[in-house]
């Protein structure tokens, strides 16, 4: 009953733009990974030269550490987070509406809103962490939170924590809220405590949730730009410079577009492969629970 | 949480373990006390933003005498210096204007796009359907090179058309799954009864479909308008003319300019972020399910 071909016409203009502003870029971005093209000039091919750069120095087998490292502190704690206020807000209806949005709200800012207050949050001069612990008591827990490379990956980490909780909540709950009234009633009916249903009946039904979770976090960790480069610029000690921060920091500080594109395409490859392997095994586990 | 709620075994049946009315006063009090715990969490998780308005109105000396203090009197003074020197109106404007552009190819792109999608079932719908996939899950540093060298060759550099073709780029494939999914819960007989009527597919799609769509291009809007008023990476690299900022931009610069002073840094903060956290008091619902919308499927 459709004309078929004329209907993908239709498809046209997104197509054209997609084409453009994705198929060819990375297509482009491949090409120029193996090249030493400094912007502008003519660009000279020099083979696998970038790649084998990439993974013989320390410097970026450790950038791609750190964005592993950060990705999978802020995936847990997050799952965490969410789970927990979803759980809690499961049950109390009342407030339930109200807290999600609470919660929400830090996800509806910008990264640099929040980089900048939260850098002076974690200032060691005034900052208002230092001055909240020297208020309580627990002036001896102070640190120069951003300064000192053994905390700076935690405490930036902890910041894009508190602003996606909210998100990862909104999740959970939705998911909630698809699961039937009866099978909790029942449960309740049957003398399950709380902390019984959450583990043995809702854990497993909210699995899809739960994939769907940590899929879009991972993918948005990955990329972390915005929150490092504000807070740290990659420092103290480069135990901030993520991935993103070295590929701005090679294109637009120091010109290197060839080498920049050589670690886009790492990066590529990294948020692909684990975009694919995490939504296989966490298919997986949703039919195995 | 006290020693009233601990009272309180957690046996099967709890109105058998305690009797009468005590029963029902103990669960009303422990209900409130769990209310009353989780809305101090929530509280906690809030502080931050109750700081960065706190400290918006505090004077120089007042952060540096008693940082954590109330502010004395509402000052306004820092506000009036960042309005004046931070370009906030130029840039608010600017922000409206490039989402509103961005609003208008996204829509009429997306749901054009994802009426094949959801009518048809096949290797092709599939593959376009794979494209778009790619271009959610790219992060936009994998193209952000070849971006900049296109949009240097062709004069695109720091202009309005630029900015907003690549901004309209990078929300198109979340558009066209919002659509296709909408589209594809429309009953099919609207469309017979139109075509019967010898339409041809556009004009199925423009009276018939487009009509319809309302709901999810409300969504979109306000997902885009997020995108333009948050985003940072494009406009860091694509713009560098101070008359085409956007507000993020525009708080960015001129925080880093003023060398972090607090004084400058959280009125900034706050005049960047009121608009958006107005606009998610008014649609705080559908901004939430819209952004969780995948998690139910």
């Amino acid at each position: 009953m459709y004309r078929r071909r004329s209907l993908y016409l239709f498809a046209l203009p997104a197509l054209i733009v997609i084409a453009i502003f994705f198929i060819y870029p990375i297509w482009l971005t491949g090409q120029m990974s193996f090249t030493n093209f400094a912007g502008i000039g003519a660009a000279e091919n020099v083979g696998w030269k970038n790649y084998e750069r990439i993974f013989s120095r320390a410097r970026y087998s450790d950038a791609i550490w750190i964005t592993l490292l950060f990705t999978v502190i802020v995936v847990a704690a997050l799952t965490v987070t969410g789970l927990f206020f979803a759980a809690l807000l499961h049950r109390l209806p009342l407030i339930r509406n109200f807290c999600r949005a609470a919660l929400y709200t830090p996800a509806m800012m910008s990264f640099v809103v929040v980089a900048y207050v939260w850098q002076f949050i974690y200032s060691p001069l005034n900052g208002g962490l230092n001055a909240l612990l020297e208020s309580v008591g627990l002036g001896f827990l102070q640190q120069n939170w951003l300064g000192d490379p053994d905390i700076a990956l935690y405490a930036v980490a902890f910041t894009q924590i508190w602003m996606f909780t909210g998100f990862t909540c909104a999740i959970f709950l939705a998911g909630y809220s698809g699961i039937p009234e009866e099978i909790e009633e029942s449960a309740r009916l049957e003398g399950a405590s709380s902390w019984q249903r959450f583990r043995h009946i809702e854990l497993p039904l909210l699995a899809p949730s739960m994939t769907v979770s940590i899929i879009l976090t991972t993918i948005g960790t990955l990329k972390t730009f915005e929150l490092p480069w504000i807070l740290t610029k990659g420092g103290p000690d480069g135990a901030t410079r993520t991935l993103s921060i070295e590929i701005i920091d090679n294109l637009f500080g120091q010109y290197k577009f060839g080498f920049a594109s050589a670690l886009s395409m790492v990066m590529l490859v990294i948020v692909l492969a684990v975009a694919f392997v995490q939504n296989k095994v966490l298919r997986e586990r949703e039919k195995v629970t | 949480m006290n020693n009233s709620t601990k009272a309180l075994p957690m046996t099967h049946d709890i109105s058998r373990a305690l009797p009468g009315g005590s029963s029902l006063n103990l669960r009303k009090l422990r209900s409130f006390l769990i209310h009353a715990v989780v809305l101090a969490l929530v509280a906690i998780m809030l502080l931050p933003l109750v700081y960065m308005v706190m400290m918006s109105f505090k004077t120089g000396t007042e952060i540096a005498q008693d940082p954590l203090g109330l502010p004395s009197s509402l000052y306004w003074g820092n506000y009036m210096n960042a309005l004046a020197s931070m370009g906030y109106a130029r840039s608010v404007l600017n922000s409206i204007g490039i989402t509103i552009s961005v609003i208008v190819i996204v829509v009429f792109a997306g749901a054009m796009a994802a009426y094949p999608l959801a009518r048809l079932n096949n290797g092709w719908s599939r593959a376009i359907v794979m494209i778009m996939a790619l271009g959610l899950a790219t992060p936009n540093f994998v193209t952000i090179t070849p971006i900049y060298v296109i949009f240097r060759d062709l004069g695109l550099l720091d202009t309005y058309i630029g900015i907003i073709l690549a901004f309209a780029a990078l929300k198109l494939p979340l558009a066209v799954f919002f659509y296709t999914g909408f589209i594809a819960a429309i009953p099919t007989e609207l469309e017979e009864a139109a075509r019967l009527d010898n339409c041809n597919s556009w004009q199925v799609f423009w009276h018939v479909i487009r009509p319809l769509l309302s709901p999810v291009t409300a969504t979109l809007s306000l997902f885009v308008m997020l995108m333009v008023w948050n985003d940072f990476t494009y406009p860091l690299l694509l713009l560098t003319d101070k008359e085409k900022f956007t507000v993020m931009i525009a708080v960015y610069r001129f925080v880093g300019n003023t060398g972090i002073d607090p004084t400058m840094l959280f009125p900034a903060a706050v005049l960047g972020s009121l608009p958006l956290l107005i606009l998610f008091a008014i649609f705080q619902r559908r901004i939430v399910s819209g952004a969780t919308a995948g998690a139910v499927k």
